[in-house]
């Protein structure tokens, strides 16, 4: 655990060191939080009621669901692409640690200074300028946070896989390109998934990636309640259970496949 | 301390295809070659040896190493260091041993120095005690305290090598792996690393197995060679006993006192002249140095005279031409 920490404390600092980086990426945020919340006004305008919740609760999901996208952006692939392709992965492999926790530690070190410096003043950004409500109950607020943890936890794990699948097949940039855009799709960050039709519910409802921006933002808004909450969450551990599983087993070969080829 | 029998390594690649469209072809239907990196090697070290690893560029050196830290499997053989088979428990055989690599750091680019080492501490679970005596005898060795908090990607050369050496050492490991450690870095700060890599051997009973290209470091650091060549050991032995199978060679350097017309000695050939001066080769154990000077010194009268021993470099060069007619094995 110490090294954990120690990793994630590392990453932490060398994030930080890139901060022209994060202000402009801030303000990107910060349009995006915009648009969408315009988009929705200028919708509801035009259809009241279409939209099955209330514009409050319209716009704060949309407000919220890009204030929280620096949430999941830190995993690993592009890292493990790096090192093998300049060879360092021995360098990794020579120390006394599991891969698959180290980019854990890694991604968490990242991930939480971009909480500090990007998710929480997008949404006191959006709290003070955007309309973003809080959450009805502190309930709501906790278990909002806990389905983050998840999410992040299941982000992670599938760009985990994607890298070690990239190292197999060379490529990252392009299958990761399809793969966020899938992402940011099927998980509701555009729009919520109760207003698919009927065979995009589906698919997205057997995907793991609803478990990033659709439940949390749905305990959030009080879209969803009491034991929809308790199988949305359900759901996100057994899709993180299942990822998990299934990166340590693809990691194993594709480390062995590492030491076999020489990287 | 390590055991290597038979060892062999063999690289399966993909042979691209040549012309338009051959890199979609190559997707669909792969040709492979084999290349034989490390051909049926064996050797020993024993416990606070001092070995001198040596080969020209893509001999086998570094895919031997890598073997040896377990991140490379091998095709065949056997290998163990301090017991354990390194490819099967790659992370207990880790902790055992420290490893530089002269090419790529193993340090984090955009912390400090210190912060790096701090994670190794953590990294390979060094107690306080322990982590804070080494790091003072680095300050004292390394003069590490000079560049501590600045970012590796910073580092001179030299520094960050230091950087590298103290990283590999913070855990106290029985062995040391040094591949090319000393590459591109300036005189002063090669003595340094030399001095440093002498000492832990002494004083700290640390194996270790060096691998360079600058038969300087061999001469001053190593007391044992081995050579290895299109994957094969050719030589294995200690610098005296290299000297006296391949130095059969001499040379006697004589200086005459006046303008000499160029001439053979017996058993002796003249390889090189500049005006008084004359260089003649001869094989010592077909004649010694005393009946070439009476030889010739009954011709002409000699000024001043020397005797050259084979430069170590020069001896490694005759090992390398010698065995380089068997071209790289292909295999299937």
């Amino acid at each position: 655990m110490k090294t954990f920490w120690a990793f994630a404390r590392q990453n932490f600092h060398a994030a930080a060191i890139y901060r022209l980086n994060f202000l402009l990426w801030s303000t990107a945020i910060l349009i995006l939080m915009y648009g969408i919340r315009w988009v929705w006004i200028t919708l509801y305008t035009q259809r009241p009621g279409a939209f099955g919740v209330t514009l409050q609760q319209m716009v704060t999901y949309g407000v919220l669901s890009m204030a929280i996208e620096n949430l999941f952006y830190t995993g690993p692939q592009y890292y493990m692409a790096q090192q093998v392709s300049t060879g360092a992965i021995d360098g990794d492999l020579l120390k006394p640690m599991d891969f698959h926790f180290h980019m854990l530690a890694r991604s968490t070190g990242e991930t939480l200074f971009r909480v500090i410096v990007m998710v929480i003043p997008a949404f006191l950004g959006g709290y003070f300028l955007l309309d973003l409500q809080l959450p009805a109950t502190s309930q709501a607020g906790f278990l909002f946070i806990l389905a983050l943890l998840l999410g992040f936890l299941v982000n992670f794990h599938l760009d985990f896989l994607l890298g070690a699948i990239g190292l197999v097949t060379l490529e990252v940039h392009s299958i990761d390109w399809v793969f966020h855009a899938a992402t940011r799709f099927f998980s509701g960050q555009f729009v919520p998934l109760w207003l698919f039709p009927g065979l995009l519910v589906r698919v997205a409802d057997i995907l793991p990636f609803r478990a990033m921006f659709f439940t949390p933002l749905s305990i959030y808004t009080g879209v969803l309640s009491g034991n929809a909450i308790a199988q949305a969450i359900g759901l996100q551990l057994l899709w993180l259970a299942i990822l998990l599983i299934l990166s340590r087993w693809l990691w194993e070969r594709v480390q062995l496949r590492i030491v076999s080829q020489g990287g | 301390m390590i055991h290597v029998k038979h060892l062999t390594k063999d690289y399966r690649r993909v042979k691209r295809k040549e012309g338009f469209l051959g890199s979609v072809r190559t997707l669909f239907s792969a040709d492979y070659e084999t290349t034989r990196a490390v051909n049926d090697i064996s050797f020993d070290i024993n416990e606070g040896e001092l070995v001198g690893y040596i080969g020209p560029n893509g001999a086998g050196k570094s895919t031997s190493i890598k073997m040896l830290c377990g991140i490379l499997v091998p095709t065949s053989g056997e290998v163990t260091v301090n017991g354990l088979v390194p490819h099967k428990s790659r992370m207990e055989n880790t902790r055992q041993i420290g490893a530089v690599f002269g090419q790529k750091t193993q340090l984090w680019w955009d912390v400090p120095v210190i912060e790096s080492l701090k994670l190794f501490r953590d990294i390979y679970k060094v107690p306080e005690a322990q982590y804070k005596r080494n790091l003072e005898l680095f300050n004292d060795l390394l003069d590490l305290k000079e560049f501590q908090n600045t970012p590796v990607r910073q580092l001179s050369l030299g520094q960050r090598l230091r950087a590298d050496m103290a990283a590999a050492l913070l855990h106290n490991p029985r062995l040391l792996f040094l591949d090319e450690p000393m590459i591109g870095v300036d005189v002063v700060a090669k003595e340094k690393l030399r001095t440093f890599i002498k000492e832990i051997n002494r004083d700290q009973k640390v194996t270790i197995l060096l691998t360079t290209h600058d038969m300087t470091d061999i001469e001053k650091v190593c007391s044992r060679i081995m050579i290895i060549d299109h994957g094969r050991i050719v030589y294995d032995g200690s610098l005296e006993q290299i000297r006296a199978e391949y130095g059969k060679q001499r040379t006697l350097v004589v200086e005459f006192e006046e303008e000499v017309q160029n001439f053979d000695a017996p058993h002796a050939s003249l390889v090189k002249s500049e005006g008084r001066k004359k260089w003649f080769a001869f094989n010592r154990f077909e004649t010694s140095p005393s009946t070439l000077i009476a030889n010739i010194s009954s011709r002409y009268p000699i000024l001043d005279l020397a005797v050259e021993e084979p430069e170590i470099e020069e001896i490694v060069r005759t090992i390398y031409r010698g065995k380089s007619e068997s071209p790289n094995m292909q295999v299937a």
